[in-house]
């Protein structure tokens, strides 16, 4: 298997500032919509930064995936870094 | 889940700890004092998540509620070691202090953990999708059956289906017959009958037969996916009412820096160092922008779930504003008000000749045509269960009719073909039949009219029912066709619909449509795909019985996936009840804020219950949000506008 991790900066998912909702609402919704994508193995939403870092099975996904979903989701996204590992 | 039950046993670690020390101070034990300082510190420890969060954001340049919520702490901490010293009242005050804080930690991390959950459970409906989708198929591979990874069933495959099983895929019955619950997908609850031919959807299911079903797409591109996609999508995308709210908490938490400032600067030179710290702490704690920014998001994501649940997509909270202001609904006729297949719906017989005679001779004539109505006239003589022999020899006359032979025995079908040989009393028939806008077919047998098949589209058994609901809600509704007049009138009275526009070509639908613009909100449903151009250019646009068509799926504002009109009523009232909701938690998530600030400010509240105010706020707002998701049509009786 060819693991590949992309670190992507999704704008807009910061926080509002609410005191109880550590668990960004949005950022919460992007991590399961990544996650559900076949071929992906593991999601990060940072929910301060909106940085979303992915680790997926570079045969059977891509990249441009990722950003595609997170652009229909709503949010401006570039790829910040991509390694294989 | 992992992350709910770290942070329940965080709280519940948390709470031990500071009840322990503030139930150690004041004892007799040696060290009480120590013993209970060390376990509130423990217990504002344990509350980490918020200070972390705080200082990110912080760094991040965001100044953010948990920021205020850290400092608060921090200060109380501070206190609590620092003022002891200076002053004679001892340690009751520094434990004072640190227990009030190590409460107030407590109550943040509770709500916080609280409003997660309820905040994951909103998410429930789409779980329940995602659930749904199936991860294995029983398929047939060289001649020897496989349970096979969802992923790796290929195009044209043959699925078997066991009676009771989730049906795997999107594709075509090849053979067997039951009936299955597409309720998850349409939401409607009656099982339907399939056999081959018909199409399945993965997700749904098989009830009592065996099916085996030829898979038509892939896993990824089944309606159920598209369908949690659209979903997902729908509930990210914001309300406009959320940019008032975003507007809001962009200055409030600025705003409450200064406030606090100047609720210690003024109090510090009026009462004193320890009342001003005492104050501003309070100030920093009651301050709840959370019941502003979360209020709409999570109504709109539990409007969003529970509509799906009901075989309704609204795409995102755009429409949930539209939605509630509608005030008219204009519907596409055939296919959607109507079943927009021609039946047979009354047979009318001359001299010795049956029905089943009529319909056999008529059937026998159109056997080989394709024309809609023969279709009609062939349904009719299958359901009556008539053996129909083939034609010996037939032509049809275009806009005319049908003259056909069998054997010695010459068939004629369509008024043009016999307008002589009709008689007085057939010819009122059909004038008073085509005056209700049907379609009347006169069947003759060797130039004698034998009898008169009456063919007409029916309406769907749901229509009236939706049009009395749209009424009820006080909504107005018109129906736009391309049919005729006399059609038309015809269905429009069957269903008491209020205004009907006839004979339109589909850019004098768009027309009609932006000239009901005009004075209204105009929502219009069809089936998404011949009436696009007027669907766009509604305020609204509904596709209905859009389960499997992507492009009716991907062009409406809302999709509705079954068949049942009474639907829109429902997405109407869903939405007006949401956005009453939205409106109301903003409004009250303000005064709430100006009421507790000024009890904040004037020290009428104390640390401990203006976080416990806060918390209260926060979470009874998103809580009357979240019920939306437990929302349910209303009976027809019970719709008020």
């Amino acid at each position: 298997m060819n693991i590949g991790r992309v670190t992507l900066n999704a704008s807009k998912i910061e926080c509002a500032g609410c005191k109880t909702c550590a668990t960004n609402y949005e950022a919460d919704n992007l991590q399961h919509a990544l996650a559900r994508l076949n071929g992906v193995l593991k999601v990060k939403v940072d929910k301060v930064t909106g940085k979303v870092t992915i680790e997926y099975d570079a045969q059977k996904i891509s990249d441009s995936k990722f950003t595609e979903r997170i652009e229909k989701l709503g949010y401006k996204v570039e790829i910040e870094s991509r390694v294989e590992i | 889940m992992k992350e709910h039950v770290k942070g329940i046993i965080l709280v519940i670690l948390l709470g031990l700890f500071a009840l322990a020390g503030a139930l150690i101070t004041g004892t007799q034990v040696a060290y009480a004092r120590e013993i209970s300082i060390v376990l509130t510190l423990i217990a504002v420890a344990l509350g980490y998540r918020i200070y972390v969060h705080g200082i990110r954001s912080l760094m991040h340049g965001n100044v953010t509620a948990q920021l205020f919520a850290t400092i608060a702490i921090f200060i109380s901490v501070v206190a609590g070691f620092v003022l002891p010293s200076a002053s004679a009242t001892g340690t009751a005050e520094a434990v004072g202090y640190l227990t009030a804080s190590a409460i107030v930690a407590f109550i943040i991390l509770a709500g916080m953990t609280l409003e997660d959950y309820i905040i994951h459970r909103t998410r429930g409906a789409l779980e329940k999708l995602i659930n749904l989708s199936p991860t294995t198929a029983r398929i047939r591979r060289d001649g020897a059956e496989a349970e096979v990874p969802i992923d790796e069933v290929k195009l044209g495959e043959v699925v078997l289906v066991k009676p009771g099983d989730k049906i795997p895929v999107d594709g075509t019955v090849i053979s067997g017959h039951s009936t299955v619950n597409q309720a998850t997908i349409t939401g409607e609850s009656i099982p339907v009958e399939k056999t081959v031919g018909d199409r399945t959807f993965a997700g749904t299911f098989n009830e009592q037969g065996a099916l085996e079903v030829k898979v038509e797409k892939i896993a990824e591109d089944s309606t159920l996916s598209h369908l949690i996609q659209l979903v997902e999508e729908a509930q990210e995308k914001k309300a406009p009412i959320q940019n008032v709210a975003d507007r809001f908490t962009t200055y409030f938490l600025p705003i409450m820096a200064v406030l606090a400032s100047s609720v210690f600067a003024a109090s510090y030179f009026t009462l004193g160092f320890n009342v001003a710290l005492s104050r501003t702490v309070t100030v920093l704690l009651v301050a709840c922008p959370c019941a502003l920014a979360i209020a709409v998001p999570v109504a709109v994501a539990a409007t969003i779930g529970n509509a799906s649940m009901n075989g309704i997509i609204i795409k995102g909270g755009t429409h949930i504003e539209k939605l509630k202001d509608v005030k008219l609904v204009a519907f596409d006729k055939t296919g959607t008000l109507t079943v927009g297949e021609p039946k047979v719906v009354e047979v009318k017989t001359f001299g010795n000749y049956s029905d089943a005679d009529t319909i056999k001779y008529a059937a026998i004539a159109e056997k080989f045509s394709e024309h809609p109505l023969s279709k009609a006239i062939l349904a009719k003589a299958t359901e009556m269960n008539l053996k129909i022999p083939d034609p010996t020899d037939f032509k049809t006359i275009p806009g005319h009719g049908v003259d056909a032979s069998y054997g010695d025995e010459h068939i004629l079908i369509g008024r043009k073909m016999m307008e002589s040989e009709l008689s007085e009393e057939a010819t009122q028939l059909m004038n008073r039949v085509e005056g209700e806008g049907k379609t009347a077919i006169p069947v003759a047998l060797d130039k004698h009219v034998i009898g008169i098949v009456v063919v007409a589209d029916t309406v769907r058994k749901d229509s009236l029912e939706a049009i009395q609901r749209l009424k009820r809600l006080g909504v107005k509704t018109a129906m736009l066709t391309g049919d005729s007049v006399l059609t038309a009138k015809s269905i429009a009275e069957q269903i008491g619909i209020d205004e009907y526009h006839a004979e339109l070509l589909p850019e004098e639908k768009v027309a009609i449509i932006v000239e009901l613009k005009k004075l209204n909100v105009v929502a219009m449903v069809g089936d998404g795909v011949n009436d696009a151009p007027a669907l766009a250019n509604s305020d609204v646009s509904f596709a209905m019985g859009a389960a499997g068509s992507d492009v009716a799926m991907e062009t409406a504002d809302v999709v509705l996936l079954g068949d049942d009109l009474t639907k829109v009523e429902y997405a109407i009232s869903l939405s007006r009840k949401a956005f009453g909701r939205m409106k109301g938690n903003i409004a009250y998530a303000f005064v709430w804020n100006i009421v507790a600030l000024s009890l904040a400010a004037f020290g009428i509240l104390n640390p401990v219950l203006a976080v416990i105010l806060a918390e209260a706020g926060c979470i009874s707002v998103v809580i009357n949000s979240a019920l939306l998701l437990l929302s349910k049509p209303n009976p027809l009786s019970n719709i008020k506008g």
